[in-house]
């Protein structure tokens, strides 16, 4: 019995910040409409640093550590996000589960490692205005 | 675009600083499924085909404080605040629907290795 391996809390967060692309796709027609218009949350900004990947693009990010810092990249401000003031937690797991390939039924010990994170508080958004609300980088 | 970062309930994150302990407990978080981390990363998604997943409940809870760090600032990377190093405990289930042709259930069990966790206040940034 094999069941593919999937690094699947990494790479479902991976395409969490691809939602944002599909969510600001999908407003356009309702943004147009004033009668209609619905409120979308404030996007966050990144913080400045970032980090070449293997594959060619660049991310805001440092690696899980502490606040000092380990090395450029590792450590030092743990929010995934910038003019921010608020409660921030990280934590870099190695978890342990069952996996199910729902196609076949086949089941099997499965882990991954995983880097999650919450900001809540205080940001300002994109847009340049000063909001209150929550993230998970998962 | 903050990177991997997708907004959650106000009330789904908290911390107690009095106890040394914070909280995250989400569910139903809409997420998509790459099947890999390259596949995230990489603007033309190698293998073509990304499928939607939740987060079906996410329950991550941090305690046991082994090292405080209080008004600690760093004005290269412009954050500052008081940071607590902890262990974690972790739960999760996620789900990639069938109906996508890749359909996958993880549920997490009671063992998780800690590499590292902490909980903060901070401030970076414009609030630095």
């Amino acid at each position: 019995m094999h069941i593919s391996r999937r690094n699947f809390v990494w790479s479902s967060a991976g395409i969490a910040s691809a939602g944002f692309v599909l969510d600001s796709t999908l407003s356009k027609p309702v943004l147009a409409d004033d009668d209609n218009h619905r409120e979308c949350a404030a996007q966050p900004q990144p913080i400045p640093h970032t980090i070449a990947t293997p594959f060619g693009t660049t991310i805001h990010h440092f690696f899980p550590g502490p606040v000092e810092g380990v090395d450029p990249v590792t450590g030092h401000d743990p929010s995934e996000i910038f003019d921010f003031s608020g409660v921030v937690a990280q934590a870099d797991l190695l978890l342990t589960g069952e996996g199910t390939d729902l196609n076949t039924g086949d089941s099997a010990p499965y882990d991954f490692h995983a880097d999650m994170r919450f900001m809540s508080g205080n940001f300002r958004g994109a847009d340049g205005e000063t909001h209150r609300g929550a993230f998970a980088f998962i | 675009m903050a990177f991997w970062v997708t907004p959650i309930p106000n009330g789904s994150a908290r911390a107690n600083f009095d106890k040394g302990t914070a909280e995250l407990h989400v569910r139903n978080i809409c997420v998509f499924d790459a099947f890999a981390v390259s596949n995230s990363l990489t603007p033309t998604h190698p293998l073509g085909n990304i499928a939607g997943a939740v987060i079906e409940s996410l329950d991550l809870k941090w305690s046991g404080v082994t090292r405080s760090i209080i008004g600690f600032s760093d004005p290269v990377n412009q954050f500052s605040g008081d940071f607590f190093e902890t262990s974690a405990a972790i739960m999760v289930t996620a789900k990639t629907k069938k109906s996508t042709g890749h359909g996958f259930q993880f549920v997490s069990s009671a063992t998780t290795t800690v590499n590292f966790a902490q909980f903060g206040r901070e401030t970076n940034g414009k609030f630095f």
